[in-house]
C-alpha cells in the first residue's frame, strides 16, 4: 500500500515538473508562431495570387513561381542573383572562414598578446553592419576614399580603381568588407573548438613525428568538425540571405550591371518596389521569398546532416 | 421655490452646455500625412491660413520618414485606416494606391482649371481616366554651375553642345573636374539624361513614342544617347563608383564645376554658401530652343475610407488654388503645379521661366507603370553606355525590347 | 635500446623552478620509475626527456647523443599518456600505425608491424574498432601498442595505470613488467604510487620539489632511505617516526632520548652532538612480539585490524604519538588493551636535524 503511494507521488511530481517546463516554453513558442510561422504561411498564400499594387487580384496558382523560374526577365535576374549568392558563399568559405581557421590555429598556440589579438579580431563583429557598410563605402570612395588616397600616396595610382563601380571589383570589394566584418566570429568558434581538443592528442602526434601542418590537417581539423558544421551552415544561410552590405554599399539594384545583385535584393525590389524599379509586386516577391526559404531550408538540413556524420566524439 | 430655481438653473446649464457643444461637434479633425519632414513648419503655417477661413476644420500634419512613408501609408490603407488627407507621389507610385481603390476620385469635385493637362496626367489613373490627386509641385532637371570656378577657368555658361564641350575642355585644362555627376546611383544618371537628351531628340519625340508612332530605337533617340556617351570623360575619376552623396560633395566643395540635377538641390547649394547659377541643358545647335525636363512631384488626395470626406475635399479644393500655389512657392520654394502664382524667389522665377520650354521627364512620366520600368532599362543602358560596354544603338534596342515585353 | 643521461637539468616556468639540477644515469634496458608526491616535477622531468618541454638549462643524452635540442619525434622515444591520447577519429590500426605512416613507411610494412604488436598485446580482434568502442584496459594496451610499433630507444610512461580500476591496475602492472622483460627496452615510468614503483622498478628516482631525493633499487630505498622524506614516502603503511634528541654523543655512539620509546643507545654517531634534534624511525612491519628486542614502544590500542594472515594494530603512546604495528599472523589485540611492541636497532633508522640518515652499525 505504502509503496503504491510512493510511486504515485513520484509520478505526480514528475508530471508537474513537465507541465511547468511546457508552461515556461509556451510563450516563446507562441511568439515564434505569431511572428514566424504566420508570416510564412501568408507569404505562401500571397504567392498564389495576382497582385495589382496593394490590391489582391485573382488566384493564379503557381503562375508567379513559373514567371520567376522561367519568365524571360525575372528568371534571368534570379539566376544572376543566385549565381552571385553562390559566389558569395564560396568566397566567404575560402576567404573569411579560411582566414579565420588559420588565425584560430595560430591563436591556439598561445602567442604573446593572445588576449589582445582575441579582442581585436572580435571587435568588428560587434560593430553594426550598417555602420561598417557605410564606413567602407566611404573608404572605397573613388574621390575622397582612404583606400585610393593611400594607393596614390604609395605610387600605385594605376591601382586606384573605382572599386564599387566596376563589375569586376564591386563584389570582391564587398566580400572583403564582409569578411573583415565577420572573420572574428568563426575565428572564435574555431578557437574554442581547438581548445576543446585535449593537448595530449597534439603532443602524441608531435611524438609520432607529425609536422605542424600534418597535425593541423589530420588531428585538429577532424576533431573540430562540430565547429566546422556550425560555421558552414551559418555561412550558407548568411550567404544566401546576404542583404545589408550589398544594399548599403551598392544599392537595391545590385549595380554595377547586376554584379552585386543578390536574391535578397531581388526579393526586396520585386516585393516592395523602389524609386526607379517601379511599383511593388507582392505576388512575385512572395513567390521568390518562398523559393528562397525552401532552398535555404532544404540545403541547410542536408548540409547539417552530412557534416554531422563526420563528427567524432572525443575521449 | 428653491426647487424650481434649481430646475431652471439646470435647464440653463444644459442649454448653455448645448450652445457650447454645438460648434465643437461641428469641428472636424483631419489627419494629413506626408513624407516631407523638413517642410512641417511651412505646412503648419499654410494649414493655419486655411483654418482661418475654415474655423470648423482642424488639420493635423504628420510627416513620416521619407523612405518608410510608402510602406507606412500602404499598410495603414490596407488596414482600412490611414489619414483623411494624403500627400501622394505621382505616376506609377500613385497608381499603386489609386488602383487599389483607396483614394477618392476628384473629377467634378475639384476645380482643375489652374493646372496644366500634362501635370494632371501624373495623378490620373490610366484604367479609369479619373484624377485622384491634386498635383502640387514640379521638379525640373537643371545644369548647375559654380560661378567662381567658371571665372577661374575663364569660361561663360555654354549655350550649345559645342560650347558645352569647349567649356568642359577648358575646365579640364584648368585642373577642374568639369562635371560632378557619376553613375553609381542609377537614378542620378537618368536625371542627367533629362538635361542633355531632350534637346537632341526634340519636342515631338515624347508624343510620338507614347502614342506608339515610334519606339526608342528611333534615330532621334539613338543620336541623343550618343551625346550622353560623350559625358564620361568630363566626369570625376572613378565616376563608376561616384554616388549621389559624392556628387554633391564634389560640387559643394568646389571640386567640380557643374552638376546636373533636380531643382530640389537649390536649398542645399544655398546652405553650402555656393556662388552658383543654373541653366537648361545645351541646345543641339545655335538658335534651337533649350528644353528642360520636368515632372510632377506628387499631389494631395483624399482617403476614400475617410469619415470626413467633405471636410477633406474642402482642403483639397484649396490646394488647387493660386493662393495655395503662392504659399507653396514662398514658404517652401517649390515650383507649384498650380499656375497663377508669382514667387518672390528669383531662382523659382527663373525655373518657371525655363519651364516655358518644358518636356516630360520621359521614363518617369510615361514608362514607370510596367515591369521592367523604363527607368530601370534606361539606367542600365546609360551605365553600359558611359562605361563603353554598349553602343547607343544597343542601349536603344535594349530599352525598346524591355518595354515591349513586360512581365 | 639505449642509455639515458640527464646532466644538470633545470626547468623553470616563469619564476617557478620546477626541476632543479637533476643528474641521472639510466642504463640500457633499465626500468626506471620516477616517483614522488604530486607537484614534485616527475611528469615534467619525463616531458623534458620526451621533448614536449624545453630545458631551461642542462643536457639530455640518449644513446650517447645529445638530444635536448631535437624535436620529440627525433629523439627515438615513445610515450604512453595518462589519458592514452588515442586519436578518436582513427581506428586502433590507424592509431598504432600513425607514426609509421607519418614516417612514410611502406603500407605492408606498417600492417605487419601493427599486427605483430597487436598480437603481443592481444588486440588483434579490435584492430578495426574506434577507441570509443574499447574498454579502459584495451585502450591502455592500444596506447602501449602505439609505442611498441615505433620500436623506440626509450619508452616513456606518464602515470599510465591511474585511470584503471584497482584490479586491472595490478594485472597491467604485471603485464608491463613482462613486456619490459620481453622487449628489454629502456623504460621510464612516472607514478605517484610507491607500490607501482616498488613492484616494477629496477631503479627508483624519488623526487620532491624538483630535486632528486634518492636514486636506487627499490629495496635499497626501503632498507636504507637516505633521508626523512624517502623514509616516509617509501613503504606502506608509512614508517613510524619518533621525535627526540641526542643526550650524549661519544666516539662509539649516541645516547638518544625518545619520548614514547625511552632512552636508547645508537651504535654510531655520525656528526651529531648532544642536544641535536633527531627523528627515529621504525617500519610497522619491523615490530616483534618475541625474543629480546633492543627497545620497546608501549601504548594503548585504539584500533586493530585482524586480517588473519596479518594484523595491523594502531597505538597511542603515552606522549600522544601514533604508532602503527604490522605483524604477520594473528595478534589478538582489542581497543583499550595496553600493548608493548619490540624492535631491533638493526631495523631502525635515525635522521639528524638536517633530515639526512645517520648511519647505523654497519655503515
Amino acid at each position: 500500500m505504502e509503496a503504491v503511494d510512493f510511486e504515485r507521488a513520484k509520478a505526480i511530481r514528475q508530471r508537474n515538473l513537465r507541465l511547468w517546463l511546457a508552461f515556461l516554453l509556451a510563450p516563446p513558442a507562441l511568439v515564434l508562431i505569431i511572428f514566424v510561422f504566420i508570416p510564412m504561411v501568408s507569404a505562401v498564400l500571397y504567392s498564389l495570387y495576382e497582385w495589382d499594387g496593394l490590391a489582391r487580384g485573382e488566384f493564379i496558382g503557381l503562375r508567379n513561381f513559373y514567371d520567376i523560374l522561367f519568365g524571360p526577365r525575372l528568371s534571368a535576374e534570379l539566376f544572376n542573383a543566385f549565381w552571385n549568392n553562390v559566389k558569395v558563399f564560396v568566397t566567404l568559405m575560402i576567404v573569411q572562414n579560411g582566414y579565420a581557421l588559420v588565425l584560430a590555429m595560430l591563436l591556439a598556440r598561445n602567442p604573446r598578446g593572445y588576449r589582445f589579438y582575441q579582442v581585436v579580431f572580435f571587435l568588428p563583429v560587434i560593430l553594426s553592419t550598417v555602420i561598417i557598410g557605410f564606413q567602407w563605402k566611404l573608404f572605397l570612395n573613388p574621390v575622397f576614399g582612404l583606400v585610393n588616397k593611400a594607393l596614390i600616396y604609395f605610387g600605385l595610382s594605376d591601382w586606384a580603381l573605382p572599386w564599387l563601380g566596376l563589375p569586376e571589383t564591386a563584389l570582391p570589394a564587398m566580400l572583403l568588407v564582409n569578411s573583415w566584418h565577420w572573420f572574428g566570429f568563426p575565428t572564435l568558434v574555431f578557437l574554442a573548438a581547438i581548445h576543446r581538443i585535449p593537448t595530449d592528442f597534439i603532443e602524441a602526434a608531435r611524438l609520432d613525428g607529425a609536422s605542424e601542418w600534418r597535425i593541423a590537417r589530420e588531428i585538429i581539423w577532424p576533431l573540430m568538425a562540430p565547429a566546422v558544421t556550425i560555421i558552414v551552415v551559418l555561412t550558407f544561410i548568411g550567404s544566401f540571405n546576404w542583404f545589408e552590405i550589398p544594399y548599403i554599399m551598392n544599392g537595391l539594384e545590385g549595380s554595377p550591371e547586376g554584379s552585386t545583385d543578390m536574391l535578397g535584393l531581388l526579393f526586396y525590389r520585386t516585393a516592395f518596389g523602389s524609386v526607379s524599379v517601379g511599383t511593388s509586386d507582392f505576388g512575385h516577391g512572395s513567390a521568390l521569398a518562398v523559393l528562397m526559404f525552401i532552398f535555404i531550408f532544404v540545403f541547410s538540413i542536408l548540409a547539417t546532416k552530412y557534416l554531422t556524420s563526420r563528427e567524432v566524439e572525443m575521449s | 421655490m428653491k426647487r424650481s430655481i434649481s430646475i431652471t438653473a439646470k435647464a440653463a446649464l444644459v442649454a448653455t452646455g448645448l450652445a457650447v457643444a454645438a460648434p465643437a461637434a461641428a469641428q472636424t479633425n483631419l489627419d494629413f500625412w506626408s513624407w516631407r519632414q523638413e517642410d512641417a513648419k511651412a505646412y503648419n503655417e499654410i494649414i493655419a491660413e486655411f483654418e482661418k477661413t475654415h474655423p470648423d476644420i482642424n488639420i493635423t500634419y504628420t510627416a513620416h520618414e521619407a523612405k518608410a512613408y510608402n510602406t507606412i501609408l500602404t499598410t495603414a490603407l490596407a488596414g482600412g485606416a490611414g489619414p483623411d488627407i494624403i500627400h501622394t507621389r505621382a505616376y506609377g507610385s500613385l497608381e499603386n494606391i489609386s488602383g487599389a481603390g483607396y483614394l477618392e476620385p476628384l473629377d467634378g469635385k475639384v476645380d482643375f482649371s489652374h493646372i496644366p493637362e500634362s501635370l494632371l496626367r501624373g495623378t490620373t489613373l490610366r484604367a479609369d481616366g479619373k484624377v485622384y490627386s491634386v498635383p502640387f509641385a514640379t521638379q525640373t532637371v537643371l545644369v548647375y554651375y559654380n560661378k567662381d570656378l567658371f571665372d577661374k577657368a575663364g569660361v561663360t555658361p555654354p549655350e550649345t553642345w559645342d560650347e558645352f564641350k569647349q567649356v568642359t575642355d577648358k575646365l579640364k585644362e584648368a585642373g577642374i573636374t568639369p562635371l560632378a555627376n557619376g553613375i553609381a546611383d542609377g537614378w542620378t544618371i537618368e536625371v542627367a539624361s533629362g538635361a542633355i537628351m531632350p534637346n537632341f531628340y526634340g519636342e515631338s519625340f515624347f508624343g510620338d513614342v507614347t502614342s506608339g508612332k515610334t519606339t526608342f530605337e528611333d534615330p532621334r533617340y539613338v543620336a541623343a544617347l550618343g551625346k550622353m556617351a560623350e559625358l564620361a570623360p568630363y566626369m570625376p575619376t572613378g565616376f563608376e563608383a561616384v554616388d549621389y552623396a559624392t556628387m554633391k560633395a564634389l560640387f559643394t566643395s568646389g571640386s567640380a564645376a557643374m552638376f546636373i540635377g533636380g531643382s530640389w538641390e537649390i536649398p542645399a547649394w544655398r546652405e553650402a554658401g555656393l556662388n552658383f547659377g543654373f541653366m537648361a541643358g545645351p541646345a543641339a545647335k545655335a538658335g534651337d530652343t533649350r528644353m528642360v525636363a520636368t515632372w510632377l512631384d506628387g499631389g494631395y488626395a483624399v482617403n476614400a475610407a475617410s469619415p470626413n470626406k467633405e471636410a477633406a475635399l474642402e482642403f483639397i479644393r484649396f490646394t488647387a488654388t493660386p493662393e495655395f500655389a503662392q504659399m507653396l512657392a514662398d514658404k517652401l520654394n517649390n515650383v507649384p503645379a498650380v499656375q497663377g502664382a508669382t514667387p518672390k524667389d528669383e531662382a523659382l522665377q527663373q525655373i518657371i521661366k525655363l519651364q516655358e520650354h518644358q518636356t516630360p521627364y520621359i521614363m518617369l512620366v510615361a514608362f514607370r507603370y510596367q515591369k521592367p520600368t523604363g527607368s530601370t532599362l534606361l539606367q542600365d543602358g546609360l551605365k553600359k553606355l558611359l562605361t563603353g560596354q554598349a553602343t547607343p544603338e544597343e542601349v536603344a534596342k535594349a530599352v525598346a525590347d524591355g518595354l515591349a515585353s513586360p512581365e | 635500446m639505449a642509455n639515458v643521461e640527464l646532466r644538470a637539468v633545470d626547468k623553470s616556468f616563469g619564476r617557478v623552478d620546477v626541476i632543479r639540477n637533476v643528474n641521472l644515469d639510466i642504463r640500457d634496458g633499465e626500468f626506471v620509475v620516477f616517483v614522488g608526491p604530486s607537484g614534485c616535477g616527475k611528469s615534467t622531468l619525463l616531458r623534458l626527456v620526451a621533448g614536449l618541454e624545453d630545458l631551461t638549462d642542462g643536457e639530455i643524452h640518449i644513446d650517447g647523443q645529445r638530444v635536448d635540442h631535437l624535436a620529440p619525434s627525433r629523439r627515438g622515444v615513445a610515450m604512453v599518456f595518462q589519458s592514452y591520447a588515442l586519436y578518436p577519429h582513427f581506428t586502433v590500426r590507424e592509431n598504432m600505425g600513425y607514426a609509421l605512416r607519418v614516417a612514410g613507411e611502406d603500407k605492408a610494412e606498417i600492417a605487419r608491424k601493427v599486427e605483430a604488436a597487436a598480437d603481443v598485446l592481444q588486440l588483434t580482434e579490435y584492430l578495426d574498432r574506434k577507441p570509443k568502442a574499447l574498454s579502459g584496459g584495451q585502450r591502455q594496451r592500444v596506447a602501449i601498442g602505439r609505442a611498441i610499433v615505433r620500436d623506440p630507444k626509450v619508452f616513456l610512461f606518464d602515470e599510465p595505470l591511474s585511470n584503471l580500476d584497482a584490479k586491472l591496475r595490478v594485472q597491467m602492472r604485471i603485464e608491463l613488467t613482462k613486456l619490459h622483460g620481453k622487449l628489454g627496452a629502456t623504460m621510464i615510468y612516472v607514478t605517484h604510487d610507491q607500490v607501482e614503483a616498488m613492484t616494477m622498478a629496477d631503479k627508483i628516482v624519488v623526487l620532491r620539489d624538483g630535486v632528486v631525493e634518492q636514486v636506487g633499487p627499490p629495496l635499497e630505498l626501503y632498507n636504507r632511505p637516505a633521508n626523512l622524506f624517502v623514509a616516509g614516502f617509501i613503504g606502506s603503511p608509512a614508517m613510524n617516526m619518533f621525535e627526540g634528541s641526542v643526550v650524549e654523543a661519544g666516539a662509539d655512539g649516541l645516547v638518544l632520548d625518545l619520548p614514547g620509546v625511552g632512552r636508547l643507545s645508537w651504535p654510531a654517531s655520525g656528526t651529531l652532538k648532544a642536544g641535536d634534534k633527531v627523528h627515529f624511525g621504525i617500519r610497522p612491519e619491523h615490530f616483534i612480539r618475541e625474543g629480546e628486542p633492543d627497545g620497546k614502544v608501549a601504548g594503548e590500542v585504539y584500533a586493530a585490524e585482524r586480517l588473519g594472515g596479518e594484523t595491523y594494530i594502531y597505538l597511542n603512546t603515552e606522549n600522544g604519538s601514533e604508532v602503527t604495528v604490522h605483524a604477520s599472523g594473528d595478534w589478538a589485540a582489542r581497543p583499550g588493551d595496553r600493548l608493548e611492541a619490540g624492535f631491533m636497532l638493526e631495523n631502525a633508522h635515525l635522521f639528524g636535524p638536517d633530515g639526512q640518515a645517520v648511519p647505523g652499525r654497519e655503515g
